[in-house]
């Protein structure tokens, strides 16, 4: 009878210590909290004011935004790539507005649209790359935004308000730009390197790191074989088929969460990953790092935040756009996310060494040539397929 | 003194034989265990070790420090994830528990028809592979149109937990006596009374040992609670992942160091209550 | 013998009752949760299997059979030949180095037992992702595993031990060891000592005891250690993606794809659905065996 006795108040203790930590963590969505037994129940503990404007010290708090009263819940479900939000922004929002974040991560925008779509999650903010925003805009996906509410966007830079798959910035607000490029270890390589046919030898084999997205290695496979990267047809996947068979046995690691793992562990001592990575190895260690954009072209990468039109907290969504517009907010992102910056307030505020990196910011004419991806509806399957065949065989 | 050493040695020296057949064995499968704990936990200690390392990198040592556990512990994101472990955990092994005992004394005590269906049935979900069963809950949550989040995470951890109890709680009733129940019975109980009164007792090793199971299944399931994880109820193992891919990070040091010191808490706490009765 | 034998079933047969109402009620839980949860996920998940998908990736509810004819396309078919394969290696491994140590713990003595099978579990209870991830910053080629090494001049140069086929397998053994070994030291547990000291009493080699009678009356525990540790490391994917770096694909890792950047659901089910028949059949074959003992 000890052992019982025992056991329940255990069983018992556990079941209170549960309900206790949930009723201080986020209270649970209405509709999810049923017949469970350990459930909680909501009760927000964060006690914040009832009109939270996003109370700014510069110059650019519109009286409007202040104004206006936000009843949504005190949450925002936030999906977006893994490494591109930094934890000090998120909390210091939370701190402004008694607003709770809930992050979950994605590794590419196609796993972030089949999550969507299989309308499981509910969330309030994603942030798709360029063609994806497209193609949400064409299906209707997206909420339109209430640009009154988001003042700061006078912060963006002037090519940045105009783009061609949301011009106007109807659905869509930048986050950060970027390219995909080249690091090269100087200290194990000592070959230059000026495009992919020099990284993809057979001599350094097995010393490659490469992102894990079968549409931007098509699109490298295309640029290399002087195909427009968005024509992705039949006809030109077997064009570039030789290509990447020749390309990916030398590749020992796939990579889109944190290529620069690899590199720094010393396992691998060349990488075409996305900027931003590239920017932190050269920040790391600039000795033992450099960063080549190809010669055979590449492409820029627009990511942006949107609201999905089966958001539950869109005015919240609008508050968080706002917020990571102020100046010292897209520095702080810059900081830890060195990609290419469209706050061009931001810009004025980032440290010469930031500004002269050459991965996060390449020269404008360079940047002025490159191309965006455009939606290529079910053909990414086939490319993804692809990919998968090669990548085994 | 001299003379009774050297012939305390000659005795023994004379008494050394051979070790046999399995003394040999045992100390060959000893040295072997031996080896093998090493094999499972020198990956584990140098993790604690380098949870107080002043570097980042898990290379060498630079200095003791505890500034790891103090970004642990003020990691919002790590101990929401820790706390929506426990709750699910904590769900799930309720759950099962009820489901498992009642479901295993049910089938045993009455002759159900489809009972060998049944065994089936709950055979599945402790063989089934991870990813099959997320992807079924998935889709079978969003055609039931519910919300992912807590809930969704509950039942898709019981639903490969409570076999583990149910067949714990089996394999204990293959030992009791028949006509335990029908003696509680003929003193005057229902049955109801008779199960929870004299049964359940019975059952209670088995009972403890599958709630065990089930929470610690639950607390590490990382591919079932992939996909049926709403915004809100990120669990640790879906953090951990992140964090592992992005590489070295002391505080995951720090995490393990720590669920290592519960795990052991736990165990000296269920022997010495053990130790009692 | 034949007498008991009979009135066994007998006993059994008096003392279980025919369900009433009651009992179903009590029962209606289980079966509700099995129905709801087990069976009609699987039956969706075929059902998902046959059906189409548009440009953007949302279910299309026309019948078609694609899915399955682009499944028997021989690429998948290699890719789960090398799963099965991983989960094959895995499996002997953890049974090859599992056994004596399950033995040696079965046969200790009592008060050393529970301590020793705990000892055993307890890596087990710390998350196998983080465990995964101490064995990354081992063998990396920056890793303590290297530095070691190349310090006390074993090697020349780092080894490139991650990323490959080795640190996959390393990493599933890791995890899965402990199933093996709880099996099969109920088993010992549960044999007779004076059985074994006949064994090695009639005059065979140990060796010979050891192997022509111990491990035949261990073969429960073995079976259940096997079908413990192959079954779940064919399908799984986050240790092999952690340790293998994505370039040797296991079919778990194609049909998360399917879920996530590949977009294509139905096929990622029919691609499930056959992954459950091979089970089925593995299942069926195991039990049928066993009947024929």
């Amino acid at each position: 009878m000890k052992i019982k006795t025992h056991l329940l108040t255990t069983a018992a203790a556990l079941a209170a210590g549960t309900l206790f930590l949930a009723g201080c963590g986020k209270p649970a969505d209405a509709p999810t909290t049923t017949e469970a037994p350990a459930e909680a129940t909501s009760t927000p503990t964060e006690t914040a004011p009832a009109e939270t404007a996003p109370a700014t010290s510069t110059p650019d708090a519109s009286p409007s935004a202040a104004g206006a009263v936000n009843d949504e819940p005190k949450q925002l479900n936030l999906f977006c790539w893994s490494e591109y939000v930094p934890q000090p922004v998120i909390d210091a929002f939370t701190e402004r507005t008694g607003i709770k974040v809930n992050v979950q991560n994605y590794a590419s925008n196609e796993e972030m649209l089949q999550k969507l779509l299989s309308g499981g999650g509910q969330y309030d903010l994603l942030q798709p790359s360029e063609y994806i925003v497209e193609a949400m805009i064409k299906e209707d996906m997206l909420r339109p935004l209430d640009l009154s509410l988001i003042p700061n966007i006078k912060n963006l830079a002037p090519d940045f308000r105009a783009l061609d798959f949301d011009p106007g910035n109807k659905f869509s607000v930048p986050w950060m730009a970027g390219t995909v490029g080249i690091v090269v270890n100087v200290e194990q390589v000592t070959d230059p390197i000026t495009g992919f046919a020099d990284v993809f030898q057979e001599k350094y084999k097995g010393q490659i790191v490469v992102l894990d997205d079968a549409r931007e290695i098509v699109s490298w496979a295309m640029a290399a074989n002087g195909l427009p990267m968005n024509d992705i047809t039949d006809e030109n996947i077997e064009k570039i088929r030789p290509t990447l068979q020749s390309w990916l046995p030398l590749v020992k690691v796939y990579d889109s969460d944190s290529p620069k793992t690899a590199m720094i562990n010393g396992d691998v001592s060349l990488g075409v990953v996305w900027s931003g990575e590239g920017a932190l190895l050269l920040d790391q260690a600039p000795e033992k790092f450099k960063w080549v954009l190809p010669s055979e072209g590449t492409h820029l990468f627009v990511d942006s935040l949107v609201i999905p039109k089966t958001a539950a907290h869109p005015k919240n969504a609008e508050m968080f756009i706002n917020f990571i517009l102020e100046p010292e907010i897209s520095a702080m992102i810059s900081e830890d996310f060195p990609y290419l910056n469209p706050n061009a307030a931001a810009r004025a505020l980032l440290t010469p060494e930031q500004l002269a990196n050459v991965a996060s910011f390449p020269p404008d004419e360079v940047i002025a040539e490159l191309q965006t991806f455009k939606d290529i509806g079910e053909q990414s399957s086939v490319v993804d397929d692809m990919i998968t065949t090669i990548k085994i065989e | 003194m001299g003379a009774s050493a050297t012939s305390g040695l000659g005795t023994a020296l004379a008494r050394w034989r051979m070790p046999s057949g399995p003394q040999l064995q045992r100390i060959v499968f000893g040295g072997w265990t031996i080896f093998v704990f090493a094999f499972l936990y020198i990956p584990i200690l140098i993790l604690i070790i380098f949870s107080f390392n002043e570097s980042r990198l898990n290379l060498q040592w630079v200095g003791f420090t505890t500034q790891w556990y103090e970004k642990l512990f003020n990691n919002a994101i790590l101990v929401k994830a820790f706390k929506n472990s426990l709750i699910v955990a904590t769900g799930a092994t309720i759950l099962s528990t009820v489901l498992g005992t009642i479901g295993a004394w049910m089938m045993y005590r009455y002759r159900f028809p489809m009972r060998n269906a049944l065994n089936l049935l709950i055979f599945v979900p402790m063989v089934m592979p991870e990813i099959l069963m997320g992807v079924s809950l998935l889709i079978l949550f969003v055609n039931m149109h519910l919300q992912l989040g807590y809930t969704t995470m509950i039942i898709a951890h019981t639903t490969f937990c409570f076999p583990f109890v149910l067949v714990g709680v089996q394999a204990r009733l293959e030992g009791i006596d028949p006509f335990l129940e029908e003696a509680a019975m003929d003193l005057g109980a229902t049955p109801i009374q008779a199960f929870w009164k004299v049964i359940v007792p019975y059952l209670m090793p088995a009972i403890v040992a599958g709630a065990l199971m089930s929470f610690t299944l639950s607390f590490d399931e990382y591919i079932v609670s992939l996909f049926t994880t709403g915004p809100d109820s990120q669990t640790l193992p879906l953090k951990v992942y992140g964090m592992a891919r992005k590489g070295l990070d002391p505080q995951l040091n720090a995490l393990s160091a720590l669920f290592v010191l519960a795990t052991i808490t736990l165990v000296l706490f269920s022997q010495l209550t053990k130790k009692r009765t | 013998m034949a007498a008991s034998a009979a009135a066994a079933p007998a006993l059994n047969a008096a003392f279980e009752r025919k369900p009433g109402w009651g009992a179903w009620l009590f029962m209606a839980p289980l079966l509700l949760w099995l129905v709801l949860f087990v069976v009609l996920p699987t039956l969706m998940l075929i059902m998902t299997s046959f059906v189409e998908r548009d440009g953007l990736g949302r279910l299309v509810y026309n019948f078609t059979w694609e899915n399955y004819v682009r499944a028997f396309d021989w690429k998948w078919l290699k890719i789960l030949l090398i799963s099965i394969w991983y989960a094959f290696l895995t499996t002997v491994i953890c049974m090859v180095v599992g056994y004596p140590v399950a033995y040696f713990i079965g046969r200790s003595p009592d008060r050393f037992r529970t301590l020793l099978i705990t000892l055993v579990m307890i890596p087990f209870w710390t998350s196998f992702l983080i465990r995964t991830y101490a064995w990354i910053t081992i063998l990396s080629r920056d890793g303590l595993l290297n530095s070691f090494l190349l310090s006390a001049a074993i090697i020349p140069e780092p080894l490139g031990m991650m990323y490959t086929p080795f640190a996959v397998v390393l990493g599933l053994v890791y995890a899965y060891l402990p199933f093996m070994i709880l099996p099969i030291y109920t088993s010992v547990e549960r044999l007779d000592g004076a059985m074994i000291e006949a064994a090695y009493d009639l005059g065979a080699g140990p060796v010979r005891a050891f192997s022509k009678v111990i491990i035949p009356l261990t073969r429960p525990g073995i079976v259940a250690g096997a079908l413990l540790v192959f079954v779940p490391s064919i399908a799984m994917f986050a240790i092999t993606t952690l340790m293998g770096g994505g370039s040797n694909p296991t079919i778990g890792e194609v049909i998360q794809k399917q879920f996530t950047s590949a977009r294509n659901m139905p096929f990622g089910a029919a691609l499930g659905t056959l992954l459950l028949v091979l089970f089925c059949l593995a299942l069926w074959l195991t039990r049928a065996r066993g009947r024929e003992e």
